[in-house]
């Protein structure tokens, strides 16, 4: 379209946009009006007198065009000119900055990849577009990828950078032109930029380099490379995993499937643990261009700092495979976290609870089982001392749990301060409490009222205290809350865990529990023969823990009951993972955190620790130190400073100096007394976010140019840029006149019109 | 307690004699035996269910139901002062072929030195135990019937060997602190001055542990745990037995609802 314009008015549209139309007459143009005005007097004197065989319209139309013929050539006459401001050539700047990026390999158009666009564009010498830039203006090249630098020549472009971020780069380009006449900023990228999906609020890093350029009266110029769309690719955009989990976890985690071209085909993400396959699932893939959730599920078997890499294999077709992956790292702890089962009465359900992890060496459920009046037994202890005089009276003791499972037991076993103390282990020390269904367990075990009830997920009725008659047999489902929790998974696929919950022998309850708190979800619910629906497992966060309550007495039916084969393991299953649930992310009193767990070579690895002592009180002056180990074996110790913002927080970087993992274990010291944290982990790699949402990135561009008063070009009309910058530039500038009187068009309309008339005459047989 | 003609039996008679007419109809007519007391031994934590068995044609055809029901209900007055338990406080009894016994994980098993199963009785018990029960196996005394017994399981449970318990077993201290394996003598015989039956002069106490170490099944041999409960309110019989007796009971049933 903008070539016929560009034929039809001897000059592309641009130079019109940016130019303004003069007329310069040759004659004065009094002079010239009296011209015209002879001229239409004549046509009219022409025409006036009846022709033969010509009617009144013949002759009005005739002269109509006999007029705009003259009036054609009139405007000619008046010589039209586009006046234009042009830069004066070398005197002003030109910024190019060019996506060194990974991205840039990408053979994504017709098989060349995309840095071919800048090797024939500014590598040769006698290229086109240099050539016409360096008439124009001094030259200034800049690579970048997360960084900006000078670039001495275009050669060294090595095209290995691992993630593009534009806005730091234009910000080095102005910064260093800035004293210059610049007359703009030639981006030459993808636009693969991840930082620049971030919400637009108006305060991002791109927003306001956008805005300083504006403000400094640079425009950009964008060149876009690549295709914005591929014909077939399958992408894995996003996982979803833990940090940190249990050794033995079965984990499911969540994945971002996007694709074009294979709609409906069914694809297999393979989960890997050091090249050794531990999970697949077989999946649908969705529709074109629609990102999609999918949830894989594997068990993470091997302790340490594992990278799980989940990926698509290669499809047919497929150009772009980087982006067939993700990885995820994953601190699989193997360790024997420690619930206090504390249980009322003598009943089954405490022999097959412990049953059901027995065989779970990350698991130790120690049990107080309260066997007559003041008589207690104690299993799975670790000392003669440990509960010796029964339920824990100090915080100390109490916290140095992970979960506390409340079994049979009534409030008015525990002094206020024991309850205070249940509460507080779920609010302050972040810990786990499950309140299982029983005789004295919920509003029946009069709890309503108590500190312990505020913690749980469900309302308590005061009016049930102690009142023990109530009993009710419930059918078991599971919620759409429950299907998207792992540890509630207990078959195969989400579809074979619903029919499983559904068909699972009827457990029975002595509790009536009220509505679910606000925030609270109910993942199981009941549907009971007597009360109708009541929730069966409810959760919730307390504070920086979490609740449950699972108001049935007899979970191990789901074990004992004759319908269930011997070999069914849903009862272990389903004990073992709520198990694990009650003490995952339950924190140590030292809980060190890396602000991202994947780094490039040389970036800082931020680390913050929240330092609490043993009765979980924030430390405010506590000397933490954070000790980095290298992959070389490398150490460096990094002291830590109090944010002051928020108690108990501290902070510190420290630097991936090469690639590998690096281990960041965080020590507290007060006191004489040192607390140790769990490590945690980064890795330093080559960043392959480049390849994620690697379509060339139009819309991006677009504004980026918009914003600044730039264009936007793709390597097919980039040869248009030098002198299109030359017109709409900055600079010094020097104004240009270019006549118009002999643009094609008016010579067409002339030709046309006189044509026209010809015609005309024939038709009417007027000749 | 195998039933004899001894004088204290006799003035029984009669009461047995209905008894046992109504566990062999019940046997004939059906697997359960409940109390019809208006409550439901399922509503409990806990129920004293005996197992329904068949036997050889040695037996009364009804060894299953002796000293029942007074040993259990005696055994549970004793057991719910003793402990916090909730229990179903009347006898009940189900047949080893009964689905229905999956819904009571411990059970009571006396006089299997007669015991016969079925084929279905056999595959009952296996799953029974193999799912999670816990079997209490007491009086049966000598050679011929700890022989006839240990068939039996190596029927039902062919995998897995009758292993002697030691006494430092946790068993042993689960509620009351167990030091000697006392031999409880029936009424019968401690009034004839001696505590053994036919051969079985020394008790013991072994048990069958599943692949975990799970124990599954607790024997008590040579000795008749059921009758010192029976009779424990008699003042001729020795208070030490019966005490023992109730211990065995109590530390069996606290161990099952907790290991």
């Amino acid at each position: 379209m903008e070539s016929v314009f560009t034929f039809l008015f001897k000059y592309r549209p641009l130079l019109f946009e940016e130019g303004d139309v003069v007329f310069q007459p040759p004659l004065p143009a009094v002079l010239l009006l009296l011209v015209v005005a002879v001229a239409i007097a004549l046509v009219a004197w022409t025409y006036r007198r009846p022709m033969a065989k010509a009617r009144r319209t013949d002759r009005i139309a005739l002269a109509a065009v006999r007029v705009a013929a003259f009036a054609v050539l009139f405007f000619c006459l008046l010589r039209p000119a586009l006046v234009l401001s042009s830069v004066v050539p070398q005197q002003n700047y030109l910024g190019i900055l060019i996506d060194d990026s990974r991205s840039m390999r990408i053979a994504d158009d017709g098989g060349e990849p995309r840095s071919s666009f800048v090797a024939e564009s500014f590598a040769e010498p006698d290229a086109a577009l240099l050539k016409a830039l360096e008439s124009r203006f001094q030259l200034r090249f800049f690579r970048f990828s997360s960084q900006a630098d000078r670039l001495e020549a275009v050669q060294d472009l090595a095209f290995d950078g691992g993630r593009t971020t534009i806005a730091p780069a234009l910000d080095r380009v102005r910064e260093e032109l800035g004293a210059l006449p610049l007359s703009g900023v030639v981006l030459v990228t993808d636009g693969a930029d991840v930082g620049a999906d971030l919400p637009d609020d108006g305060t991002s890093a791109l927003s306001e380099s956008l805005l300083a350029l504006r403000a400094a009266g640079v425009p950009v110029f964008p060149i876009g490379i690549g295709r914005e769309s591929y014909d077939r690719d399958v992408e894995l955009s996003r996982v979803s995993a833990p940090r940190e989990v249990l050794k033995g976890t079965s984990l499911v985690v969540d994945l971002m499937v996007a694709q074009t071209g294979y709609s409906g085909e069914r694809v297999t993400v393979l989960v890997e643990d050091a090249g050794r396959i531990v999970g697949s699932e077989e999946i649908e893939l969705p529709r074109a261009g629609e990102p999609t959730p999918v949830r894989v599920q594997f068990t993470a078997e091997e302790s340490g700092p594992r990278r799980f890499r989940f990926r698509v294999p290669a499809q047919d077709g497929e150009r772009v495979l980087e982006n067939n992956e993700q990885e995820a790292l994953i601190h699989v702890r193997d360790v024997r976290e420690k619930i206090l089962y504390f249980e009322g009465e003598p009943r089954f359900e405490v022999a097959f609870l412990r049953r059901a992890v027995a065989a779970d060496s990350n698991l130790q459920v120690v049990t107080l089982q309260r066997t007559a009046d003041s008589k207690f037994m104690r299993l799975d202890v670790d000392s003669a001392t440990e509960l010796f005089s029964g339920f824990p009276t100090t915080r100390e003791e109490l916290f140095s749990y992970r979960a506390l499972i409340l079994g049979s037991i009534e409030a008015s076993h525990f002094t206020h301060e024991q309850l205070r103390m249940i509460a507080e282990f779920v609010s302050e020390r972040g810990g786990s409490l499950l309140m299982l269904g029983g005789r004295h367990a919920f509003a029946e075990g009069g709890y309503a009222g108590t500190p312990v009830a505020d913690a749980l997920p469900v309302s308590l009725d005061p009016r049930f205290s102690r009142d023990t008659t109530f009993f009710d047999t419930v059918r078991v489902s599971l919620t759409r809350a429950g299907a998207a929790q792992p540890a509630l998974r207990i078959a195969a696929s989400d579809r074979e865990t619903a029919e499983r919950w559904r068909s699972l022998p009827e457990p029975t309850t002595y509790n009536r529990v009220g509505a679910l708190k606000a925030g609270a979800v109910a993942l199981l619910n009941g549907d009971g023969r007597q009360t109708g629906e009541q929730p069966v497992l409810a959760w919730q966060r307390y504070g920086r823990g979490q609740a449950f309550a699972l108001p049935v007495q007899d979970t191990w039916i789901w074990q004992m009951h004759a319908d269930i084969p011997l070999e069914d393991q849903t009862h272990e299953t389903f004990w073992r993972q709520l198990m694990r649930w009650l003490v995952s992310d339950v924190p140590q009193p030292v809980v060190a955190a890396v602000a991202s767990d994947h780094v490039a070579p040389g970036d800082p690895i931020r680390i913050t620790a929240d330092v609490s002592d043993d009765r979980f009180t924030k430390v405010n002056d506590g000397r933490v130190l954070a000790r980095v180990t290298g992959p070389d074996g490398s150490q460096q110790e990094v002291p830590m400073s109090w944010t002051v913002g928020r108690d108990g927080e501290y902070h510190a970087t420290a630097t991936a100096a090469g690639p590998g993992l690096y281990t960041v274990a965080v020590t507290a010291e007060r006191d004489g007394r040192v607390l140790r944290g769990s490590p945690v982990y980064a890795w330093a790699e080559e960043r392959r976010d480049e390849f994620f949402g690697s379509q060339m990135r139009a819309p991006l561009l677009r504004r980026i140019a918009d914003e600044t008063g730039g264009r936007f070009y793709t390597a097919a009309n980039a040869a248009a840029l030098a002198e299109d910058i030359a017109y709409t530039g900055r600079g010094a500038t020097v104004q240009e006149t270019r006549d118009l009187w002999d643009m094609p068009i008016l010579f067409i309309a002339l030709v046309g019109l006189l044509g026209v008339e010809w015609v005309y005459r024939r038709w009417r047989g007027l000749a | 307690m195998r039933p004899s003609l001894s004088r204290p039996l006799r003035s029984a008679l009669p009461a047995a004699a209905v008894l046992l007419l109504a566990g062999s109809a019940l046997r004939g007519a059906g697997s359960r035996v409940e109390a019809r007391n208006g409550d439901d031994p399922a509503r409990h934590a806990f129920a004293f269910t005996r197992g329904i068995y068949s036997e050889s044609g040695r037996g009364w055809g009804r060894s299953w139901a002796i000293d029942y029901p007074k040993a259990d209900r005696q055994f549970l007055t004793v057991l719910r002062r003793l402990t916090i338990l909730d229990a179903y406080d009347s006898e009940h009894a189900v047949a080893l072929d009964d689905p229905e016994l999956r819904r009571y994980p411990f059970v009571y098993m006396l006089e299997v030195g007669d015991m016969a199963l079925t084929p279905e009785e056999s595959a009952g018990l296996r799953s029974y135990l193999l799912s999670g029960g816990f079997a209490f196996i007491d009086d049966f005394w000598g050679t011929w019937q700890w022989q006839n017994f240990a068939q039996e399981m190596r029927r039902v449970l062919p995998e897995y060997p009758i292993v002697d318990l030691p006494l430092d077993h946790p068993i042993f201290s689960s509620f009351y602190r167990i030091e000697e394996i006392l031999q409880v003598p029936s009424i019968n015989n401690i009034r004839r001055g001696r505590t053994w039956e036919q051969d079985g002069y020394d008790p013991f106490v072994r048990a069958v542990f599943d692949d975990t170490g799970r124990l599954m099944m607790l024997i008590n041999g040579n000795t008749d745990l059921g009758d010192a409960w029976e009779w424990a309110e008699q003042p001729d019989y020795p208070l030490k037995y019966s005490t023992f007796a109730y211990q065995m009971g109590a530390n069996a049933i606290v161990y099952a609802m907790s290991h």
